[in-house]
Parts: C-alpha cells; structure tokens; sequence
C-alpha cells in the first residue's frame, strides 16, 4: 500500500484527478475488457476530486466517453430526483459536467422492486465488463467504505444495509435535521467488491478522519475499521491531507513521504503497468476471508 | 427526445435566487425538463450544447403594451404605403409588420407581447382587430392577442391620443361592443385576442360596464387615462378591474385626501397589478421605488414602446402618424416641437435593468421571475 500526502484537500484532489486521468489514458483496451472501469464514491472527500477532474475534462486531457462507472452506494426509500440521492449528487457534481454516456454510468437502484436482486444483477453487470479497474473512496470517521459500516464483513458483497445511527445521525443534517426523514437502509457494494478492484485508492482528508487512517493502516486488519482491508490488497494508495495524518505516528509519515519518490522513479523506469500485479486481487484467485 | 442543455449560465431558482445552473430543454416542446431524468431513465445526451458563458438565463419577457416597432405602428391603418393598394394586400402588409416586430423583438427579450391600438377612428378597429389574435412564427416572439387602450378615456387624460376620436359609451356594454366587435371576433368569444382593455370609469357609460365586461373569458380590465377619484376606481377594482394602465401616466398625481387611481396601490383589500414604464423618463426613479415598495408584486413592466423603438435607430426627428412627427432622444419620444411624452422608445430589458437599479436591493430576479407568474396568471398565458 502506498501513502500519498498532500498539504490540503485541493491539493490531494489534484493528485488523484491526475492520477485517475492517467490510468484512463494509459488504458489499453482488450476484446474482453474494451473500457476502462472506474468505481465512484459520493461525499465531500471525493469532491475535489470530480472539480479537478471536470477540470482536466474541459482542457481536453480526458474523456469519459469510453469509461464505464459503478458508485458504490445509494440510499433506499428517497426518489432518485430526491436532491440527497446519490443519483442526483452523481449528476449533479460529475455526470453532467464530463462527457460519459448515460449508459455506461452505473447507480445501485434504492428503487428497484426487488433489492436483492438488484444487488446480484450490480455485481454480475461489474463481471460482465471485466471488474472494476481503478475503485475511487472515500471513509466515514468510523473508517467505514461505502456503507460497510463497522462490523460489516470484510468478505461482503453488494447487498442491502441498514445504516449505523451515528450515520443517521450525522446524515440528518443533509435531510432537514430531521432523523425521521432519513433514509435507515442503503444497497452498497461490498467490502470484497471494492477489493476486487484492480487497484483501490481511497481519499481521506480533514483532521476528524485522522484517528480513522492511523486505525486503518497501522492496526490489524479490522472489521471495525473495515477500510483496514486495504492492507490485503496487492494496489492500493490511500491520498491523505497532512490534518488527516495527524494521529499517524512520525515514523509511519515519513516512511511513506520518504517512499514516494522511490515509487516514482519506479515508474519512470518500468512504467505504472509493469508494477502493478498481473492478477485482479487477491479475493479474485484466493478463498476470501 | 432531442434536448438542447443550455450550460455555463446563471439562472432563476424557484425560490427567487440566482444560482449556476445548467437548464435542459426539450427542442421539440419548449418546456424545462429535469436533465438529471434525462440522464439517468432516458439514458441520452443533449443534442445540443449552448454554453452562455456566464449570462443570466431567464425567461423571456412578456410586453403588455407595445405601441409599434422597428418602424412598424400597430394602430395604423392601412400600413404605410399601402394606402392604393387592395384590402387583401392591406392586410397581407400589416400581418407581416406584425410577424418583423414579432421576429426581431426577440433580440430585447421579449418572447410574448400585446400588441396595443390606440383609439382609432371608429371603422378602422373592425379592420385591425381581427388580426390580432394570438399568433406564432417560428424564432419569433409570440402575439399573445390584443391591448385596446381607448377610445372610451377621459379627454382631460388623453395625452398623445387623438382627441376627435374619443368615445362616450352612453349605451354601456354594448357601447363597447360596438367599437371592438367585428364581424369576425367579438368581445365575448374566447381566443377573439382581446386580452387587455383600457378605460376610464369617468367617461359616461364606463363604469358600469365594468362588472360585465370583467366577467367575460380573457379580458382583463384595466384603468387608466382617466381622471376618476379614488372611490371611483376603487369600485372599479371590485367590479373586476385588475389592472392600471402606465401608473402615474395619464392619471392625476397622488393626493392625499383623493389619491385617485394611484390611490388604489393602497386599496383594501384588493390591490390591482399596474403597469409601470421604468424608462427613466416617464416615471422618476423615487416614484418607482414608491409603487415598487407599496405593491412589490403588483409591478408589471412595460415599454410603452413607440415604432421608433428599435435599439439601432438613432436620435432626430421621425414621422410618426397622420402627417405628425416625433422627436427621437435615447429613449425618450416627443411630440415634435413639444414637451408631451409620446410614448417611449426603451426596450424591456433596458427597463428590468432600470428597475434593478433604481429599487437597488431587488435583486433581478424578483421582478422578472413575478413578472412572468404574475403574467402567466394575468393574461393566460397557456404556455
């Protein structure tokens, strides 16, 4: 796992703009995988991420028009139109602004008549298109990914939950401060869904999310920390602003800080490509959890 | 579906606020759809892009009264030039001076309008009344129906129009009737294009027939060019009149024992909404920051606009009508040699713009987005 610290949120959103539009244009397709696959996350962490790469997208150094999206949650029991759906905060930050086509940008349905099925049918749409490439997240202050709450299981898959009450809670502000009109269940990928991915990078930025990046990555393997599964991943890099390192211990900041050159000249020389594992990840050959 | 998104823009939100927003239309209906919808369950891409690049995006305006334009005259009959030629061209000309007005007042903003005949002599409204139901060219702004403004005003109140002219109304409705119906529209068909009516309830025979005449489909009664005392137009207001034609123009200034039509701006417990023409010149910049703050949703804005309005027409003298000539200055219109305001030759953009900067804290929005709903409920506008 790599590190990435940056001084301040715009600035760790340039990075992983930048670094998603490189992997976009490096992509090289294949009869069985013809586009790139990027999962999304919703939130504020992720938001510079979108305006940088809107950015990039207006002077023309990318296009979504091969890329193929899956976000990894949305609530159930609020229309999609409903202004705090993920649908509308999807349109309304990304989809409307870059050039992707409405077909190729995938939302679980908190809709749909029948949930479960709809959870199976997003997981065999992500196999359908050859996994997911590059998944994008971001962490609640529980370090919790996508809804995979506390105590979700690291092996879990898309599938219905209902919503920890700190999160109802803390949602409540989005829904008129009002627990009553928040949503109590969402559809979310799981933890093992995420970690199918190719590679995983995961933003986490702000003071109060430091106490979530030290559990995550220098602790064990956790399900109450569940972004702690990133430690088993053969590709993933957590970008953090210098508030979210903040309970990290110094060795661990520099040992990352100091590392990060090393990688680049890494890739100078042999390319990002050649470094990265040949196999998807570890779940997609081995027993999970 | 084919939607054109219009991008990059500022515009109107519900609640009256200005926020950056992207506006999707469907081409083919005209109407706002939610882009998101389109995105999400239609699964398609706007066929077209418009990036406004940072304009304000609002509805188009909506003009109650329009005299003429871009040396066009509503009220002139038959149209310049065609006085040798035969009815059926007469008529040919005037409809296509209508549809040039309608095409290129869309470059002010105005997207709907009434065009207004002011009083004529007798014959000739069976003559343009009948071409001036609601009518659409494409690219062009639409004619919403008509705006009659006289005969039946007080001749102390006349201002620019022409006193021979005038009528009583001694048999009262059917009085009225007998000027504005023609063997082809009559007042009270629905879509005859009567929208608005301009009378003086002091003319003899007016008054009364203001309850029936309120009553009839898409007429809307408005007061003006009158010198009735506020009893008079406050009963008037009660009979079903709903508007005041140019508030302060054409009527006596506010008196505080009798403040006349004005008055009505203060009336219980029905307001009527007035027109104001926010030129500059016609009304002061104070008296249309005190309409405004009286009656802030009542204020509809018009032109008044004279054919000479045409925002690349220069300043002079210019001919107007029945061998008379205006003087042309900015926006400002005279008769010539004299100091009467005849009308004015400012583009309703020019006076959103005055009323924002003259009332200061309005914010735009406010007057365009009541404009709008307040038309859309005022003169039925089915779009």
């Amino acid at each position: 796992m790599r590190l990435i610290i940056r001084d301040d949120k715009p600035a760790v959103g340039g990075f992983t703009a930048n670094y998603i539009a490189k992997r976009i244009n490096e992509f090289q397709p294949t009869n069985d995988h013809p586009r790139f696959v990027l999962g999304l996350p919703t939130g504020s962490s992720p938001l510079p991420v979108y305006h940088k790469l809107i950015d990039l997208h207006n002077r023309g150094k990318v296009s979504f028009k091969h890329v193929i999206t899956f976000n990894m949650d949305e609530y159930v029991g609020i229309p999609k139109s409903h202004p705090e759906s993920y649908h509308s905060f999807m349109f309304d930050n990304f989809f409307s602004k870059v050039d992707i086509e409405p077909h190729n940008a995938h939302i679980l349905d908190g809709e749909a008549e029948n949930l479960v099925e709809e959870c199976a049918r997003y997981e065999e749409k992500i196999e359908a298109v050859g996994g997911i490439d590059l998944f994008l997240g971001g962490i609640g202050e529980d370090g919790h990914i996508a809804f995979n709450e506390p105590g979700s299981s690291l092996a879990s898959r898309t599938r219905m939950k209902t919503l920890a009450y700190d999160t109802i809670v803390a949602n409540a502000r989005f829904f008129d401060n009002d627990i009553a009109k928040v949503p109590k269940m969402a559809l979310t990928v799981g933890i093992a869904t995420v970690m199918d991915a190719r590679e995983v990078i995961i933003v986490i930025t702000g003071k109060h999310k430091a106490p979530a990046l030290a559990k995550s990555i220098e602790e064990g393997v956790n399900h109450m920390w569940t972004v702690s599964a990133i430690q088993q991943h053969p590709w993933a890099m957590v970008v953090a602003d210098e508030d979210a390192t903040l309970e990290l211990r110094v060795g661990t900041v520099r040992y990352f800080k100091s590392i990060e050159s090393v990688q680049a000249q890494q890739e100078l020389k042999y390319g990002n490509a050649a470094l990265r594992p040949k196999q998807r990840s570890v779940h997609a050959s081995s027993p999970r959890f | 579906m084919k939607v054109t998104k219009f991008t990059n823009c500022v515009c109107l939100q519900r609640d009256g606020s200005l926020a950056h927003a992207d506006v999707y239309v469907d081409t083919h209906t005209g109407k706002i759809i939610s882009g998101q919808d389109f995105f999400y369950a239609a699964q398609e891409l706007p066929s077209q892009i418009i990036d406004c690049a940072g304009d304000i995006l609002s509805p188009g305006l909506i003009d109650v009264q329009i005299n003429g334009a871009y040396g066009f005259d509503f009220s002139l009959w038959p149209p310049l030039g065609t006085e040798n030629l035969s009815k059926h061209e007469q008529t040919d000309a005037y409809l296509a001076g209508l549809d040039r007005v309608a095409g290129k007042i869309v470059e002010t903003g105005t997207t709907s309008f009434l065009p207004t005949i002011i009083t004529q002599q007798q014959d000739l409204y069976r003559e343009i009344i009948p071409l001036l139901g609601p009518r659409s060219q494409a690219n062009s702004a639409h004619i919403l129906g008509y705006h009659a403004e006289g005969p039946f005003i007080a001749g102390s109140r006349k201002g620019a129009h022409a006193p021979p002219f005038l009528l009583t109304a001694p048999r009262g409705l059917s009085s009225i009737e007998g000027v504005y119906d023609s063997a082809a529209t009559q007042l009270r068909t629905p879509d005859s294009g009567v929208k608005l009516l301009t009378l003086a309830p002091d003319v003899d025979g007016i008054a009364g027939a203001i309850a029936p005449l309120a009553q009839l489909p898409g007429v809307v009664v408005s007061i003006g060019h009158s010198d009735a005392d506020v009893d008079l137009a406050s009963k008037c207001v009660d009979d079903g009149a709903r508007f005041i034609t140019h508030l302060f123009n054409a009527m006596p200034q506010l008196h505080h024992r009798d403040p006349g039509v004005i008055g009505l701006l203060g009336n219980q417990p029905k307001r009527p909404f007035y027109g104001l023409i926010v030129d500059g010149v016609h009304v002061h910049p104070n008296a249309v920051r005190l309409a405004y703050d009286a009656h802030p949703s009542g204020c509809i804005l018009v032109t008044d606009a004279m054919p000479l309005m045409d925002p690349h027409l220069g300043d002079g003298i210019h001919d107007w009508r029945d061998g008379r000539r205006l003087f042309k200055q900015g926006a400002r219109l005279y008769l010539e040699n004299t100091t009467t305001l005849a009308g004015s030759a400012s583009t309703l953009d020019e006076c959103v713009r005055n009323l924002k900067s003259f009332t200061n804290s309005r914010c735009f929005v406010d007057t365009q987005r009541q404009f709008r709903c307040r038309l859309r409920r005022g003169f039925g506008d089915s779009r």
